[in-house]
């Protein structure tokens, strides 16, 4: 059955970050970013994860193909975490044209920093081009203005607003608005 | 003008903030004006006005007016 086999997430490379499939192993790192207060407040769901609940999630993301989950490393140290996710029933990620992200930064040192934006632009790239995407949507907390204003500056458009702010990106947007943001986070390093 | 004071206007400049604000303790994002937006913008600035190219590792670490002056330090840009 195709839903049983395992999710072949691509380990990512660019913009100074390394996005690798999450390990069993990652887990205890995760959730303790997760339950932070700085994370946690701007989830949908804000409760404490538990340690057996995060397992049970783990168990089945590594077979579910509507969704794909990295763990972010800068400098051979993990900083957080990304995801994308199917908004749309019957699709897997691999046939969706329309995918939902997910983002957080972990490390307290990067939250906020012009860094947080490196994964995202790793993932889009590989996205826009090795996948059938050619669409994102997010939907970010009203009260949440960081997320929007990164948002925005990928290029997001608000399509809605209830007691979410709901955001739509296209391929064209996001080429035209990240030129500047992919340049900073592009140079060669020094050694 | 010297280093100090080019790199005082320099964020003056790109942030739109007062001078008594740039103070070496001056912190990315604890200030509405200091975004990652104006980050770019910032070291902009800073690569015009000193004739430097920051590699990413120094753009992503500079996140205070002390830590700029000693990533400049690293261009022999003395302050």
């Amino acid at each position: 059955m195709k839903q049983s086999l395992p999710v072949s997430t691509p380990e990512l490379s660019a913009y100074q970050v390394l996005l690798r499939p999450i390990k069993e192993s990652d887990l205890a790192l995760l959730r303790g970013w997760r339950n932070s207060d700085f994370v946690r407040e701007k989830m949908v769901t804000t409760s404490l994860i538990s340690e057996e609940q995060q397992y049970a999630w783990f168990k089945k993301i590594c077979h579910d193909h509507t969704q794909m989950h990295w763990l972010i490393e800068y400098r051979g140290k993990p900083i957080g975490a990304t995801n994308v996710k199917v908004p749309v029933t019957g699709e897997t990620v691999n046939t969706a044209t329309t995918l939902e992200p997910g983002l957080y930064i972990g490390e307290p040192k990067y939250q906020g920093n012009i860094l947080a934006f490196a994964p995202t632009l790793a993932l889009y790239d590989y996205c826009f081009k090795y996948m059938k995407v050619d669409k994102f949507r997010a939907a970010v907390k009203s009260t949440n203005v960081a997320a929007l204003k990164y948002n925005q500056q990928l290029g997001y458009q608000i399509s809605s607003r209830d007691d979410f702010i709901h955001l739509c990106l296209q391929k064209e947007a996001y080429e035209r608005q990240t030129v500047t943001l992919k340049s900073f986070l592009s140079r060669l390093r020094k050694s | 003008m010297d280093n100090q004071q080019k790199l005082v206007q320099s964020f003056v400049q790109a942030l739109g903030v007062e001078e008594g604000q740039v103070t070496d303790q001056l912190t990315y994002n604890t200030i509405k004006e200091w975004d990652s937006t104006a980050h770019m913008i910032l070291i902009s600035e800073i690569e015009n006005t000193f004739d430097v190219m920051l590699d990413t590792d120094d753009i992503i670490d500079m996140s205070t007016v002390a830590k700029a002056k000693e990533i400049l330090a690293n261009y022999d840009i003395s302050f």
